[in-house]
């Protein structure tokens, strides 16, 4: 003991181990970090107290089953809906779009109608369920 | 030159400052990673130009075209789907959830997770679209 208290105590702490943890996990966050950006449309969906809003006129928009889009009754086809919904809304600035969907038609199509309203300058839909 | 030549040359780097920096970047990406739940399959997804990109996305529930709800890599229940999700947003309360539905997936099942991911409370919920071609 006595050797040793003579000479100045040089502890050396080693830290290359901690060095090479520090950075691998350091390495590891940021490449976690900055990862699967998932990009995504809103669906609206109406509230379950309230129903469709009757006081302002909405532009319906049916889809069947079949994947048959159908506006004001009349059958369209999916790549007209933008066109269709813009002249509706410049007519009824007001109107919201309710997109009805039957629950057995398929999630494509409805997402396809979807884009076209937003691509329409649309935000204010709901997307409703039916069941023929 | 001679004088440095007789004494023995000692550079030592001081790494301190190094290490206050690496510390810091080490604990700023700790805190700020949150880990994403992957649902476990693979799923085409319905195109979409209008997509806008999710930055937080973290809880990631799947519908494939058979109807089947694929959460952390297993298959659940549509009933059971807002329990999970609530118990993922409270490990995770700023996570954005994305259903990632399949293009041939039904509208009903579809609308029924959402109302479940609506029920947990989530307000930031989106549908999973591609890049239109």
């Amino acid at each position: 003991m006595r050797k040793h208290s003579q000479a100045a105590e040089e502890a050396e702490v080693d830290i290359t181990p901690m060095l090479d943890i520090v950075f691998i996990m350091l390495i590891f966050f940021i490449v976690t970090a900055s990862f699967v950006k998932e990009a995504g449309i809103d669906v609206n969906r109406p509230d379950s107290q309230t129903s469709v809003p009757s006081d302002k006129e909405s532009i319906l928009i049916l889809i069947k089953q079949s994947g048959e889009v159908l506006m004001q009754r009349r059958q369209v086809d999916p790549r007209a809906v933008r066109a269709n919904v813009e002249r509706l809304t410049a007519e009824n600035p007001e109107a919201a779009v309710v997109i009805q969907a039957d629950k057995a038609a398929k999630i494509g199509v409805t997402t396809q109608v979807i884009d076209s309203v937003r691509q329409a300058g649309v935000r204010d839909y709901v997307v409703a369920t039916s069941k023929e | 030159m001679r004088r440095h030549a007789q004494k023995e040359e000692q550079t030592e780097i001081n790494i301190t400052p190094m290490l206050d920096v690496v510390f810091i970047m080490l604990i700023f990406f700790i805190v700020t990673a949150s880990f994403i739940k992957e649902a476990g399959i693979e799923i085409f997804r319905p195109a979409a130009e209008t997509a806008e990109k999710q930055d937080k996305a973290s809880i990631l529930i799947a519908i494939n075209e058979n109807g089947q709800v694929w959460m952390e890599k297993q298959v659940v229940d549509p009933s059971a789907v807002r329990a999970n999700v609530e118990r993922l947003r409270a490990e995770n309360p700023e996570g954005s959830v994305v259903v990632q539905a399949d293009k041939d997936a039904q509208v009903g099942i579809t609308t029924e997770v959402i109302d479940a991911v609506r029920d947990a409370g989530v307000s930031n919920y989106v549908l999973s679209t591609e890049e239109a071609q």
